[in-house]
């Protein structure tokens, strides 16, 4: 293992990025951040640059408007780094998928960018913060 | 002004209308063309002093409606106006903003998404759509399908 990728699970610093969610997936990452499940205890920390992350914990269905601002943040966040993506409407726009705004899921906006991107997916309407927890020990123990 | 005086001072005005609807107490609904709804507004603005809520746009395949939706807190009553807007071509109505600024983004919006022009509107410029949306395409027209 590479030091980049043990850093990486040591201690993911996450930014996180909303591309047209309704809001509620974002309570619930605010919830992991909050003291009842505490995320930092495990070395999981919000960031407030791309640039300081290794992971984006993406939300929302990825409207036209966000898509170019979320292929620029995954440009500029550093690799290796990991997209989570947060939600049904990421995961494949939900019920959002015949709306005029919509270009995702998001997972085909990040592969524009970088074929080869690490992407987990967390669906739910909004997901438990304990599933996100899940996904994201998931992801990290098949780096 | 209770519920009463209310409705005798707005059936005063039932000649210009094209219908009045009464179907609860405390809900009216007044319909014209689109032509009027300025001086209509102004009315339910100035002389009832009503609150402006919103305004909602359809398309009504052959016309246009614009629902400017009030509220007359003293009794709960709320009443909408019915602009009806029947050029399906170049639809365009008098803006409210200048007589209510709370009306600018409202009107902004209606005019991204059905393409409506609001005459003297200050600053009618795109408001929701994504930058690039192709200018002429009003997404929330009926013949606009995804």
């Amino acid at each position: 293992m590479s030091w980049k990728t043990w850093s990486l699970k040591k201690s993911p610093w996450v930014f996180h990025v909303n591309v047209g969610a309704c809001n509620n997936c974002d309570i619930e990452i605010v919830n992991l951040l909050a003291p009842k499940f505490d995320v930092e205890r495990f070395g999981i920390k919000l960031v407030g640059s791309p640039r300081h992350a290794d992971a984006l914990l993406v939300t929302g269905v990825g409207t036209r408007q966000a898509a170019i601002r979320l292929r620029e943040v995954y440009r500029q966040t550093s690799k290796p780094c990991v997209v989570f993506l947060i939600g049904a409407c990421p995961c494949g726009t939900g019920i959002f998928s015949k709306g005029y705004h919509v270009v995702g899921p998001v997972d085909n906006i990040i592969k524009e960018v970088d074929p080869n991107a690490i992407i987990a997916y967390v669906p739910g309407c909004p997901p438990k913060p304990e599933a996100i927890i899940s996904g994201v020990v998931k992801a990290l123990s098949i780096l | 002004m209770n519920q009463e005086e209310l409705n005798n001072r707005l059936s005063k005005i039932k000649d210009k209308l094209l219908a009045f609807e009464q179907p609860l107490d405390d809900r009216i609904i007044i319909s014209c063309e689109s032509e009027k709804a300025y001086a209509l507004n102004q009315f339910l603005f100035e002389d009832i002093r009503a609150r402006f809520v919103i305004i909602t746009g359809i398309d009504a395949d052959d016309c246009f409606e614009l629902l400017y939706h009030y509220s007359y807190d003293q009794t709960g009553c709320v009443i909408t106006i019915k602009a009806i807007v029947r050029d399906r071509q170049q639809p365009q109505v008098e803006s409210i903003t200048p007589l209510l600024p709370a009306a600018e983004w409202i009107e902004r919006e209606l005019h991204d998404v059905l393409g409506i022009g609001f005459k003297n509107h200050p600053n009618l410029k795109r408001l929701i759509l994504a930058d690039d949306w192709p200018e002429g395409v009003y997404p929330l027209r009926k013949e606009v399908k995804k």
